[in-house]
């Protein structure tokens, strides 16, 4: 009884730190420019991560190969090293978006400058990665992040025209904006696929020595987590959809997407939306940061790992200390955050065939997996979400060109 | 003698020392033997001091901000491939895993380094 007790709190804290600054911001967004013509677009990517982490995981649990292992064996060094360079690169941009996303959310709460504030949530985080558990921070955050709920009780409230919505379920062209509508497909799909959720994922269970015996969790984890993760995407693109479509409002500031909550519930909504947003974005800038040492750890061959102590990995700790002070730099160059959530999810798009084709293959490969190489329902989806990948990847820069960032 | 694919199993791999630390991966394999001769595995060879001719331009890039570090280790040392590469000795007495051993007195000086 206390292990299932254990794996529902562990799956509650996933679902809580499923959601980071790209789905906040391309899920309202796409909810204000297209209402519910987008919603079908949620379910696509949700399944596309679960198919990518389970593939992962089992790697991890059978080969006992993080991503960045698996790659360089699998592609050779040259490939692998330009794959290196690409992630870390998205990979800061990402983290730098979120630690934005943190001080923005304590700039609404508190009303300090927002300057201070990066700073302050700078040496909070650093603080709270060296000192605290691991367990813990996972705990904390993925809880903290389920005050986001609030949007969900705010729908609700908003009374959308569920008719409709269910409608948006359905895939379909839209009558006009067609290369809008493509950029928020490309940039919603880009936002539930983020990589570096993999790379954390997968290092994860390296570090926790699953074996095959756990690869019934790895299915429950990846597909209960990110799929109720994925309902928290759907009440986001829901609020967008009801409350600023038709009034011209773009959700161009976090604190637009707090509102969300505060018109139908208040003052109470606004503060559980910002506390919610503050754990979902700090959450996720500690695993952006992690997954940046990580992938440059097992490049290298370091020792690397979450539950180990600063002192017994030494350059990996030290890898991302001076990650997070990067991202601190960019943040601080007084950049716009939204702009940088945009740029870094279309990014990490254009990056995701470097990672996921590798797995896909290694996933595949009998001489690693055994007889846990890919079943016939994980190859078909896995071929089917290479293709999608594939387009996708190669039509998000076009896209973001085109639509000026979605501006059409 | 058992049979191992060196591509498959060696290059590019974890290595591990004897107690179980992550030193290293196999950067690059040295092999002996003229044109008549079997080629034989002599060292795996570790450190982005061979990157460059792993990896061309790129690689050399790499090695600008990684450091030119070279250690090699005769095969001899090695006790078993697994899913890593595992030796028989210590990174230390091999001369692996310097760059973690340079950077642990720094972070040890910060309060906390040991929880």
């Amino acid at each position: 009884m206390n292990k299932v007790f254990g794996v529902a709190l562990g799956i509650l804290a996933a679902v809580g730190g499923f959601v980071d600054i790209g789905d906040l911001v391309f899920n309202v967004s796409a909810g204000a420019m297209f209402g519910y013509e987008l919603l079908w677009v949620i379910p696509v990517g949700v399944v596309g991560i679960i198919v990518f982490s389970e593939m992962c995981g089992r790697v991890a649990a059978v080969s006992k190969k993080a991503v960045f292992d698996a790659v360089r064996e699998r592609v050779g060094f040259k490939a692998a090293l330009g794959t290196l360079i690409a992630s870390e690169v998205v990979n800061l941009m990402t983290f730098a978006a979120e630690l934005g996303g943190v001080a923005i959310a304590l700039q609404l709460l508190s009303g300090l400058p927002y300057r201070w504030l990066i700073v302050l949530a700078a040496v909070a985080l650093t603080g709270v990665i060296w000192a605290a558990k691991f367990e813990w921070i996972e705990r904390v955050f993925g809880y903290g992040g389920l005050c986001l709920l609030v949007f969900a009780v705010a729908v609700v409230k908003l009374s959308p025209d569920w008719g409709e919505a269910a409608a948006g379920f359905i895939p379909h062209v839209p009558q006009s904006d067609g290369t809008v509508y493509a950029y928020f497909v490309v940039g919603l799909l880009g936002a539930a696929m983020t990589p570096y959720e993999v790379y954390f994922y997968s290092s994860g269970a390296v570090e926790e020595e699953w074996t095959p015996k756990d690869l019934g969790l790895n299915r429950a984890n990846a597909t209960v987590g990110y799929g109720l993760g994925g309902f928290f995407s759907v009440a986001l693109m829901l609020t967008g959809a009801t409350l600023f479509l038709g009034r011209g409002i773009e959700p161009e500031h976090l604190g637009t997407i707090a509102l969300g909550a505060q018109v139908p519930l208040g003052e109470i909504g606004l503060v559980l939306a910002l506390v919610g947003i503050l754990f979902a974005v700090g959450g996720a800038s500690i695993d952006t940061v992690f997954s940046g040492a990580y992938n440059l750890a097992q490049f290298c061959g370091w020792e690397w790992g979450r539950y180990r102590t600063n002192a017994r990995a030494p350059r990996f700790t030290l890898t991302w200390l001076v990650l997070l002070a990067l991202g601190t730099l960019i943040v601080l160059t007084g950049v716009d955050a939204v702009v940088l959530t945009e740029y870094a999810v279309i990014f990490s798009v254009v990056a995701l065939p470097l990672t996921y084709v590798p797995i896909l293959l290694v996933a595949n490969d009998e001489a690693y997996m055994g007889r846990y190489r890919n079943g016939r329902l994980a190859n078909v989806l896995g071929f089917v979400y290479l293709i999608v990948i594939l387009i996708v990847a190669l039509s998000a820069i076009p896209l973001m060109i085109l639509t000026n960032l979605g501006q059409g | 003698m058992t049979e191992i694919d060196i591509a498959l199993k060696v290059l590019d791999h974890q290595i591990l020392d004897c107690d179980g630390r992550r030193c290293g991966n196999v950067d690059d394999i040295e092999i002996e033997g003229g044109p008549d001769e079997q080629p034989r595995v002599s060292a795996i060879l570790v450190g982005p001091g061979w990157w460059p001719q792993r990896a061309g331009w790129i690689g050399r890039v790499a090695r600008w901000v990684a450091g030119n570090e070279r250690v090699r280790v005769p095969w001899e040392e090695v006790a078993d491939v697994e899913s890593g590469v595992i030796l028989r000795k210590s990174a230390a007495e091999l001369g692996l895993g310097r760059g973690d051993d340079r950077v642990r007195p720094w972070i040890e000086k910060i309060p906390g380094a040991h929880r």
